[in-house]
């Protein structure tokens, strides 16, 4: 009796822990409902639909928005200038990132050092435009001037104005601009790694390429990752200082798959084309991120 | 302790659901309440132009005893402003804006014609070619405020010392940009540019093509009938578009295919380029950066590929109403809108941007003349009012007036990516042109 009583109370306290978890979810789930798994759900319908943004109603049109885009003889364009822009990037922050940090990490570097080296992340992205539009400027840009004097551009020529080196300018400011952010997680990560490795190693013999090679390296496998999955999905989806710089020219050689979005739906205010366009923007990430970790768990193996 | 947790929980849910859902009918009650609060949004074009509208709304609405709330707008935002407004139906009650942003209002029937205003006020007082602008079904949908006209601006001691006249037709046009391509200090570089075809994709790039499209005659649509004529004009729009490029390669500096405006402007303040299509804002440039080239500025229409001329490229503001509300409040904001229109205030207004702004009326006409800000340039008001009264001038895409065309035009790229193209030797002239006008049809019947 006295038992029966016992495990009564302990399916009570059960039950109850468990409706506890559950209220303490439900406004997390209702945010994840509202803001990302509606939009997400919507933006899929409205890819097959012509929906505008001049009519408020709308019919199905089933894959004339995908057929249209594929069939867009820039699409492919704008394709691999998303590929470029997000792979050198990436690839720039995260070398740039993870130098910094080990320098940081190495010297006895203050907070104020740390702090100034956060400076890039915080500079708005208008601004930074205007000072990249300034210091490019053919007539009287800083940076134009040097590389006019380097034989490496025309007189009067500004590297925006010329394919190849627009999207290297942008790529290089971008990298400026974001690699504070895997320097702060590198270095955490560094700080957490057992200096007891280090002097092991030492006693050993292993000099500073031995070191970093097989200790330090593969204690950052697992920031790296997540770093580059978030920097990837970032980047690829980065609208403003590409727009603010180069305006997606010149001739579409900065045009990227969010600037074709945002002229989709605020230049021709096709929603229902603009959404097919993110949804494939959407799955090539997905693909990316899936193949990425596949790979990387793979070779772990 | 599990129930108050509970409870707790429970409440703050609740209370999140209640105040999200609840914030608009707020909003409504407090619309209610006041009413006699006027909404007007207007496109910052410079801070000068926004603190004489500021000034103007508050004395009218001191003389009109109601409140009113002014919201400036970028205009790189207004597009992406204005759908987000009509889709949630905030639009404001009365909105400052170029030609496009009203044919825009216009195709999501947000508007109040305006004839009646412009009746009270004395039609006849009115430019009629602004009038006709605003015009679609019939009926003027917005009140002219002022508009702008695209002309050569030069440099006229330039144009003296190398004994150059106004050229009359493209082929004049060209020799004189090849003769004031000036390599002054004989170092085997540029000093001085002729003429910077500038092609920056964000709105310059079609803005200079329309100028030299409507020199040579080739339209978007057809100014009578409104039918698309640009796929007829193929032809004659290659012949435009080689003529550009000619330019660009002989007497442009190879940058200016990314300039906009303020490089364009800035370059002749400068003295690095000795003429350039501009709506006359090189002037207050001039007045700020560099006064002491204001008196070798002159103006002059860019000719026809033979002389003739068919039509420039202008712009303008105007002042709309949404139709929104009851009559008594569509009453008031057109009451505020008539005050805003003394020959004074009108003249004011334009004044903000002297030379680059041409008010509305005829009697505000007068006023601006007189105003020292202007007194330099009697030679050239002269030459751009007389373009606005004798000749042809039209938006992109508004050539019949009224059309939602010209604002996808405006916040579109292609005219700029092609036009660049072209320019960097990517693409052949046949093939943006074909280009140009699948995306206009495509646009064309987007809208219809």
């Amino acid at each position: 009796m006295e038992r029966a009583r016992l495990m009564g109370h302990k399916r009570d306290y059960h039950t109850q822990r468990q409706l506890l978890g559950i209220i303490f979810i439900i406004p997390t789930v209702l945010f994840l409902l509202v803001f990302v798994i509606y939009p997400v759900i919507y933006n899929v319908i409205l890819s097959f639909t012509d929906a505008r943004l001049m009519k408020p109603d709308f019919s199905f049109i089933a894959f004339d928005n995908y057929k249209k885009l594929f069939s867009n003889m820039r699409f492919l364009k704008y394709v691999k200038n998303t590929l470029i822009w997000t792979f050198f990037s990436v690839i720039g922050q995260l070398l740039l990132g993870l130098s910094i940090a080990l320098l940081i990490n190495k010297k006895k570097s203050g907070t104020g050092l740390r702090s100034f080296l956060l400076i890039p992340y915080v500079v708005p992205a208008v601004a930074l435009a205007l000072v990249t539009k300034w210091v490019t400027n053919g007539d009287y840009g800083i940076v134009s001037w040097w590389l006019n004097s380097l034989g490496l551009l025309e007189y009067r020529q500004s590297p925006l104005a010329v394919p190849g080196s627009a999207m290297a300018v942008l790529i290089i400011v971008n990298i400026w601009r974001s690699y504070p952010f895997p320097m702060l997680i590198y270095w955490a990560t560094l700080k957490g790694i057992d200096k007891e490795l280090y002097d092991a190693a030492n006693v050993d013999g292993a000099g500073t390429f031995q070191t970093f090679w097989n200790i330090t390296l593969p204690h950052l496998k697992n920031t790296t990752i997540v770093l580059a999955i978030l920097r990837i999905v970032w980047t690829a989806t980065y609208f403003d200082l590409i727009w603010l710089i180069t305006g997606g020219g010149p001739a579409g050689t900065t045009t990227h798959l969010p600037i074709m979005i945002y002229q989709a739906s605020f230049g021709t205010f096709q929603t229902g084309y603009a959404s097919s366009i993110s949804v494939v923007l959407g799955l090539f990430l997905f693909i990316c991120v899936v193949f990425y970790v596949k790979k990387t768990i793979a070779n772990d193996r | 302790m599990f129930k108050k947790m509970v409870v707790l929980v429970l409440l703050l849910v609740v209370g999140a659901m209640v105040f999200a859902g609840g914030n608009s009918e707020d909003t409504v009650v407090e619309e209610k309440d006041t009413s006699q609060k006027i909404v007007i949004w207007t496109n910052l074009t410079a801070d000068a132009q926004a603190v004489v509208l500021r000034k103007q709304f508050t004395e009218v609405a001191q003389e009109m005893d109601v409140d009113f709330e002014m919201v400036t707008i970028s205009f790189g935002d207004m597009y992406t402003k204005l759908a987000t407004a009509v889709e949630s139906g905030t639009v404001p009650d009365i909105m400052h804006t170029n030609f496009s942003g009203t044919a825009y209002l216009y195709s999501q029937d947000m508007l109040s014609p305006m004839d009646d205003v412009i009746a009270d006020l004395g039609k006849d007082d009115f430019i009629a070619s602004y009038l006709h602008v605003l015009n679609a079904e019939g009926k003027t949908w917005g009140l002219p405020d002022w508009a702008l006209h695209t002309s050569v601006w030069y440099r006229k001691d330039l144009f003296e010392k190398y004994d150059i006249d106004i050229p009359t037709d493209w082929d004049e046009f060209m020799a004189a940009a090849e003769k004031l391509t000036i390599d002054n200090d004989g170092d085997g570089k540029t000093d001085i540019y002729g003429f910077p075809v500038a092609l920056n994709a964000t709105h310059v790039a079609a803005q200079t093509f329309y100028e030299f499209l409507y020199s040579a005659g080739v339209t978007t649509v057809d100014p009578e009938t409104g039918e698309y004529t640009f796929g007829s004009q193929k032809e004659t729009a290659e012949e435009v578009l080689d003529y550009m490029m000619e330019l660009y390669h002989n007497v442009s500096p190879k940058s200016s295919i990314e300039w906009a405006w303020s490089e364009y402007r800035n370059a002749l303040v400068e003295g690095t380029v000795a003429m350039t299509l501009d709506m006359g804002a090189v002037i207050l440039m001039s007045q700020s950066n560099n006064p002491e080239m204001l008196e070798n500025l002159g103006c002059f229409d860019l000719p026809g590929p033979d002389g003739h001329k068919a039509a420039s490229f202008g712009s303008g503001y105007a002042f709309v109403a949404s139709n929104s509300g009851d009559s008594d409040q569509i009453k008031l904001k057109k009451e505020f809108l008539t005050r805003l229109y003394t020959k004074e205030r009108a003249a004011e207004r334009a004044l903000s941007r002297p030379m680059f702004a041409f008010p509305s009326l005829y009697s505000a006409v007068a006023t601006y003349r007189d105003d020292p800000k202007v007194a330099l340039f009697g030679e050239q008001i002269d030459t751009i009012t007389d373009a606005f009264e004798n000749n042809n001038w039209y938006w992109y895409g508004m050539e019949n007036g009224l059309s939602q065309l010209s604002s996808q035009i405006e916040s579109t790229t292609f005219f700029g990516e092609t036009l660049q193209s072209v320019a960097l030797g990517m693409e052949s002239t046949e093939d943006a042109i074909e280009y140009i006008d699948q995306q206009l049809q495509e646009q064309v019947a987007l809208i219809q």
